[in-house]
């Protein structure tokens, strides 16, 4: 862009050249291109965005950028402050500052909780619990309002609790299917039903009674998998499988195993986001999903295959029964 | 004796429904408690409509509804007594799912993992 030897060095061609050689705020380039990925702050926290538009009013660049993963009502007009390039480096800073949201909740209501006696009143130290996940007030609905916002921010927080083990089975998930053209040994044992079921029975002996609330959330993720899982949750190797081992009324959680599972998870916060549910019971609802989460965690090695079937590059690699 | 039997009387009556045994709606105490349960349902609504209940979040938008009545009421909901005191203002089974929710479904995208995932913790 700036290859001539002027020490106006405006480009964007848009805006009339200034003569200003003292270049404070004239005479740059722009600092972020149009289609680049970046982070945006938006309130406290950093977000992927990418930059749609660039303009330069008065002297000053600003960037229309849309936030990746958000719905396009949120694209704005922001200034170079808010913005930072994509480098691991910032990476890093986005992360830091979501735990460090994380830890000031924790430390407040960690105390508390610590001096409660197990089993004493549930719904106090729940909602202490909930603190920690997300701060905030409660606000109704307002289109397009903070209470969006803050469903994003849980959403990310529920990203960022994942456990790395599990982002790293999913990650060799990816790796056996999408680069070595291996498949999932079909149908699995455990299956997503016996898993589901499994956690159930965990659930109920450790808190010694039956728990509703996980009763209908286990009944819903099961709804969810076999509605997403040819819908969102295959890989388009797998898809020729798909259509050999799930024929009729077989509903896809009696044939898929832990590693389609977890993708599920991936998933949810957006499968969840059309519930439109209120705060406090989004942070409920995302622990006890972390809780199922640490429960895979636990039986990694007995729910997840280490290896997988086939290795050449097509679809070809079923194996005949 | 008789002086005794009163005062248990009014220990009974002076019970807030917090206090009621856990999932047992039939056994409300009061009609007051029972105008306060229907107006918490009626409130819930204005978040999880009933229109929900039938498609594919139904589960999801049953447990917001336990929730929501738990922490106005104080108490613990089943999913069976939430949908008896919804039954009593809409006729469930007239319900249809939104049809919004199909695209949801039907659009075959594939499956991809956040890039996130790929960075390696610290």
């Amino acid at each position: 862009m700036g290859g001539s030897s002027n020490t106006n060095t405006s480009s964007g061609g848009k805006d009339k050249d200034k003569d200003d050689e003292r270049g404070s705020r004239s005479t740059k380039e722009a600092s972020f291109k149009e289609g680049e990925k970046v982070l945006a702050y938006h309130g406290p926290l950093l977000y992927e965005a990418k930059v749609q538009k660039s303009e330069n009013k008065e002297d000053e660049w600003r960037y229309h950028v849309h936030y990746l993963g958000w719905s396009k009502s949120w694209d704005e007009w922001v200034t170079n402050d808010r913005l930072l390039k994509l480098t691991d480096e910032n990476i890093r800073k986005q992360q830091e500052l979501e735990k460090s949201q994380v830890v000031d909740k924790s430390v407040k209501s960690g105390r508390a909780a610590q001096h409660k006696p197990k089993g004493s009143n549930d719904a106090k130290t729940d909602k202490e619990d909930t603190k920690i996940l997300v701060k905030g007030k409660k606000r109704k609905g307002q289109p397009g309002g903070t209470e969006e916002k803050e469903r994003k921010s849980s959403e990310s927080l529920f990203m960022s609790h994942f456990p790395s083990t599990l982002k790293k089975q999913l990650v060799d998930d990816w790796e056996f299917v999408t680069q070595l053209g291996k498949l999932v040994k079909l149908p699995r044992s455990p299956t997503v039903d016996d898993i589901l079921k499994k956690y159930l029975e965990h659930r109920t002996k450790k808190d010694n009674k039956i728990n509703d609330s996980y009763a209908e959330i286990l009944k819903g993720l099961r709804c969810y998998f076999d509605k997403a899982l040819p819908a969102m949750l295959l890989y388009k190797k797998e898809h020729h499988q798909y259509s050999e081992e799930v024929k009729g009324d077989v509903s896809p959680s009696t044939i898929y195993g832990a590693e389609h599972l977890l993708r599920l998870f991936v998933k949810l916060p957006e499968l969840l986001a059309s519930v439109n549910m209120e705060e406090d019971a989004l942070n409920k609802l995302q622990q006890k999903l972390l809780d199922i989460l640490k429960f895979l965690q636990k039986n990694q090695s007995s729910f997840f295959l280490s290896a997988y079937d086939g290795g050449s590059k097509g679809t070809d690699g079923i194996k005949t029964k | 004796m008789e002086a005794a039997a009163d005062e248990e009387q009014e220990g009974i009556s002076a019970q807030s429904p917090a206090q009621a045994p856990p999932s047992s709606a039939s056994s409300l105490p009061k009609e007051q408690s029972q105008v306060e349960l229907e107006l918490r349902v009626l409130q819930a609504l204005e978040f999880y409509p009933p229109s929900k209940l039938k498609g594919i979040h139904r589960h999801f938008v049953l447990y917001g509804l336990m929730e929501y009545l738990r922490n106005s009421l104080d108490r613990q909901f089943s999913a069976d007594e939430v949908l008896q005191l919804l039954d009593r203002f809409f006729n469930l089974e007239m319900l249809k799912p939104e049809d919004d929710e199909k695209d949801n479904f039907t659009q075959g995208e594939e499956f991809s993992l956040p890039e996130s995932f790929f960075n390696k913790d610290e």
